[in-house]
């Protein structure tokens, strides 16, 4: 048995090899996480780089959830069997751009191996997300999406309201629509929305350190009182039945949108695509709310979604096709496929500007409202943010939001709770990776 | 029937039902449309898309699951179940017959070297044994997938009671006849742990096919998903949403995984029973 | 050991070398590499790292979700393992008594043996979804507003039925094969002691059943700490507030999806711990089943 484990290995070890030597076209490797609808996308997108040239072969690996993605290529990259090019999510970034010789920057590849660079090309909102602290593009933002509003028409007109522009609104017409026998509101990804994007909208800053883009010697700044109280007012809205809470799969809480059970639910710009195949009736999307007791004057959101980050220790061979597939990426005929397809955003100017040509958003206009919405006046804090172990704070928040949700907790303390547990992650962050 | 017994079938009745129900939903939902479930519900009884479901889920690349077909899966999981049996059987019935058949000066030691398999479960170990495997260029592949599952305490501590309790004239006899270490083991023992082997080979054909952490972290490519890992993905998906789910391929996909092991497990009762006296204790 | 052996050659070496060498490779050697790295900060990627004694054993006792989880799952094993042992001897004792379908009532009650932990629970999830699920359905019909998704004790309690449900099956094939190996004669002469039956149940059988309940109790809680881990990764994956996860998910959780390889370590180190209580108690009772 051991023979034949050596054996196998080493016959992997000689396959490895010739396979190398022989490949024509030169093999590269992308790990995403793109299920459902959007990974079917991800596919035509694959086949038509391959088919559009001949010197090298992309091959698209779904690997699971954002998060499974991420590990496998750290498992990987560890073992010296990792991919050209891995998806990581916006939680996951700090993670990548924070070890240094973990990537190959974007940037400097496009320069070496590319047609050059210009980050000006891309759309504001998309520019510095996932930037290092000098302002240089490491990984190429993909699948951008920003959280929108989306809203049962039918159930909305029934109600005999309007959506709502503020978190005011909303108060005054969950009411009605309770009466008119829907749920008024869920949402998919607390954190996500209830977190890091009220902070942008409200232009509030969320973490010391310039949220974490200077140093990762930083604190989180969670525990602020335009937080709390939202947060009050969610745990209010929950126990009067204006907000249902199905769980923290975002499946469940679109199902209940999709159903029609519920009149208005909090999601990604990127799920358009999925919610127009699966929703039997008509819906529109509209900005994220904000507080108008807070702020007068909301910003834009934060781009969320993830980058492709180009991963260190290939051949130069390997790194000109992951040039070459970035900038096929970058197109933006395929940027306004991809967008027109999925809902997330286009990344590059142009790419937008031949959406409102080709007259995309005369047709589907609420396709247009995420990128509208990245496109708000920017704030001090609209940039991002870049915090450590963010992964495991978001499960920190998550855990203090449901126990805030089931009153097991109180307003104060659940936010106690998550100012100190994200505070030691953090600080085991910066001492781990300095 | 006096009214005791008529208690003692309502209990045993009750009990099979709670086995069943859940499975029996799993199979019948599994034959409806994806609306169907969605709009309401659940199913108790059949549906009329069983062949399209299941169609979809054995033959379509990238159903439910968004990866291998559930045929490549079921394959996948099939070598994993006979490569597990057969591997643990080979080497935990050699070392046991080393063991106890053999003087050798380490013979005590070696034994609870294998010992320490029982301290050392794979969750334990998780993040440095894909390291290994990974550095032996055996990800992705299926000795990747098994040899790192097949040592065996258990299988050893079996075949050495197993062989304690064959009589010692056996191989006085065998000797006298001028037979060695091998012929004896092929001729005489073999042949006399039949049965033994097969009760084994039933229970560790079931493990190994419901093996699910170690699958999940060493195949990258899902060329090499397994039907349990197929489940993970189904549930990935699920979770993920973004489209209407679909339920009924999830359910057609569990009552696949689970189809091939609870039949073997049926077929074979008695020696599975046995196994499972034998092996666990 | 037998009183005839061979001896003076080197095939019993050949002959444990394919076990010792996976072993080695396999076991110890990853072993002894997370005891190692539970001593280190290292990032994700394994480019950098340094020596910080008991720094992650220190973070790992303050962290609250830790102690948490810790406590869960002491509680949680032995839930399932009270509950499937209760069920199991419940319907092993009547399956031994009746005269009629015994086989079939064994045959139905046995086979979710081969139902994997991460089918079961992804069917159990299903049956438990706010939305479409009959479990839920069910259960808001009598008046529970189940709640899985905010309530932990709810979905604490979805978990551990679907873990029961999976292990059921070895139990009642444990007390099963205990009940029928229990003689005869003791058997009649129990009948003639005592006429009550649940008398004669808990004087006479039961204390016959201990060994055999004792050591299930070690092979469920074995089973409640490590295989359940499919079931969570299903259904739950440690939600609503970390109200549901294991040590085991937390292992991985941390030291896979959080990348804090550290820190998982260290977990792992405790359970190995764990597990080596686990297997003392085991042990010593097959050493004395061996000598009886």
């Amino acid at each position: 048995m051991q023979r034949k484990m050596l054996f196998a290995a080493a016959l992997a070890g000689v396959m490895g090899a010739s396979g190398l030597a022989q490949a024509e076209p030169t093999e590269i490797t992308l790990w995403h996480a793109m299920g459902g609808r959007l990974g079917e996308v991800v596919d035509e997108m694959t086949a038509e780089f391959n088919a559009s040239q001949d010197e090298y072969k992309l091959t698209s690996i779904y690997k699971g959830g954002y998060e499974d993605t991420m590990t496998a290529a750290i498992a990987a990259f560890r073992a010296g069997q990792q991919p050209d090019v891995v998806q990581v999510f916006d939680a996951g970034s700090a993670t990548i751009i924070n070890a240094p010789g973990a990537v190959f920057p974007v940037e400097d590849l496009m320069k070496k191996y590319g047609v050059g660079f210009d980050i000006d090309a891309y759309i504001p909102g998309v520019r510095y997300f996932y930037a290092d602290s000098d302002g240089k593009m490491i990984g190429m933002p993909f699948n951008s999406s920003t959280p929108l509003l989306y809203f049962n028409k039918e159930a909305l007109t029934k109600a005999g309201v309007e959506p709502p522009k503020t978190w005011e609104d909303f108060e005054a017409i969950a009411p009605k629509l309770v009466e008119a026998g829907y749920v008024p509101l869920a949402q998919s990804h607390s954190p996500w929305i209830f977190a890091e994007n009220f902070h942008s909208r409200h232009n509030i800053q969320m973490a010391t350190a310039n949220n974490g883009f200077d140093s990762t010697d930083v604190k989180i700044l969670y525990n602020n009182d335009a937080m709390k109280m939202h947060w009050s007012k969610v745990k209010d809205w929950k126990d009067k039945g204006y907000y249902g809470y199905y769980g923290r799969n975002w499946g469940d809480n679109q199902d209940a949108f999709v159903q029609g059970k519920v009149a208005m639910w909090l999601g990604s710009s990127g799920s358009f695509g999925g919610l127009r195949k699966s929703a039997d009736f008509d819906f529109g999307t509209t900005y994220l709310p904000y507080w108008e007791s807070i702020t007068k004057d909301p910003k834009g959101t934060f781009i969320g979604g993830a980058a492709l980050f180009a991963l260190s220790g290939k051949s130069d061979e390997e790194y000109k096709g992951v040039a070459k597939f970035f900038e096929y990426m970058t197109k933006p005929e395929t940027q306004f496929f991809w967008h027109k397809e999925t809902g997330y955003v286009p990344i590059t100017t142009d790419a937008y500007a031949l959406a409102k040509k080709a007259g995309y958003y005369d047709e589907t206009p609420d396709a247009e409202v995420g990128i509208q919405q990245l496109s708000l006046p920017a704030g001090e804090w609209t940039k991002g943010y870049r915090l450590g172990y963010y992964v495991q704070i978001r499960e920190v928040m998550y855990k203090h939001f449901e126990q805030l949700l089931n009153g097991d907790e109180t307003v104060d303390a659940a936010f106690d709770g998550i100012e100190t547990e994200s505070d030691e992650l953090l600080d085991r962050f910066k001492d781990t990776y300095n | 029937m006096k009214p005791r017994q008529i208690i003692d079938h309502i209990v045993l009745i009750l009990g099979c039902l709670f086995m069943v129900l859940p499975v029996w939903i799993a199979l019948t939902s599994s034959t409806h449309s994806a609306e169907t479930l969605f709009r309401e519900g659940l199913q108790l009884w059949f549906g009329d898309q069983f062949v399209e479901n299941y169609r979809a889920v054995l033959l379509e690349q990238g159903g439910v699951t968004k990866t291998s077909t559930a045929l490549r899966m079921l394959f996948n999981s099939l070598i994993l179940g006979l490569g597990f049996a057969v591997g643990k059987i080979v080497i935990s019935m050699l070392a046991a017959y080393a063991i106890v058949y053999f003087r050798f000066k380490m013979a005590e030691f070696l034994f609870w070297i294998i010992f320490l398999t029982l301290l050392l479960p794979l969750e334990v170990r998780i993040v440095p044994s894909y390291a290994v495997v990974a550095q032996l260029g055996l990800l992705n592949t299926y000795t990747g997938l098994i040899v790192p599952l097949i040592a065996s305490a258990t299988g050893t501590f079996f075949f050495r009671q197993f062989f304690k309790s064959v009589p010692d004239e056996l191989l006085e006899a065998a000797r006298i006849d001028g037979a060695g270490p091998i012929r004896f083991f092929i001729d005489i023992l073999l042949p006399l742990s039949k049965t033994m082997m097969a009760a084994i080979f039933i229970i560790m054909f079931v493990t190994g096919w419901n093996q699910y952490l170690w699958p999940l972290i060493m195949t990258t490519d899902d060329s090499m998903y397994t039907i349990v890992i197929g489940i993970k993905q189904a549930f990935q998906v699920l979770y993920e949403g973004g489209e209407l789910p679909r339920v009924q391929e999830a359910f057609a996909l569990t009552i696949l995984a689970v189809l091939p092991p609870v039949l073997v497990v049926l077929f074979f009762q008695r020696w599975f029973v046995r196994g499972l006296l034998e092996s666990e204790k | 050991m037998k009183r005839v052996q061979f001896s003076g050659t080197p095939l019993p070496y050949f002959f444990v070398l394919p076990q010792i060498a996976i072993v080695i490779v396999f076991f110890l050697w990853p072993a002894a590499q997370a005891v190692y790295k539970s001593f280190l900060l290292e990032d994700a990627w394994g480019l950098t790292s340094q020596f910080v004694w008991f720094r992650n054993y220190e973070d790992m006792v303050l962290d609250a979700d830790w102690v948490n989880t810790a406590v869960f799952t002491v509680i949680f094993s032995m839930i399932i393992a009270f509950a499937s042992l209760a069920i199991a001897l419940t319907l092993a004792v009547r399956a031994n008594d009746i005269l009629r379908g015994a086989s079939t009532y064994k045959t139905l009650l046995i086979w979710t043996y081969a139902v994997a932990p991460a089918v079961a629970g992804l069917i159990g999830n299903l049956l438990f979804n706010p939305l479409i699920g009959s479990m839920t359905h069910l259960l808001h019909a009598l008046g529970w507003e189940f709640d899985r998704a905010s309530n932990g004790f709810d979905a604490a309690f979805m978990i551990s039925l679907i873990a029961v449900w999976k292990q059921v099956s070895v139990n009642f094939i444990f007390f099963l094969a205990g009940l029928q190996g229990i003689s005869k004669s003791v058997q009649e002469a129990a009948i003639l002691d005592c006429r009550s039956r649940s008398k004669r149940f808990w004087t006479i059988t039961f204390p016959l059943l201990a060994p055999t309940t004792f050591f299930l109790l070690v092979i469920n809680m074995t089973y409640a700490f490590f295989d359940t881990f499919g079931i969570i990764d299903t259904t739950t994956r440690g939600a609503p507030g970390g109200s549901t996860q294991t040590l085991v998910y937390k292992v991985y959780t941390d030291g896979f999806i959080g990348a804090d390889l550290g820190g998982s370590s260290a977990q792992s180190v405790v359970l190995l711990l764990m597990v080596l209580v686990l297997t003392a108690f085991q042990f010593r009772f097959i050493e004395r089943k061996v000598h009886y």
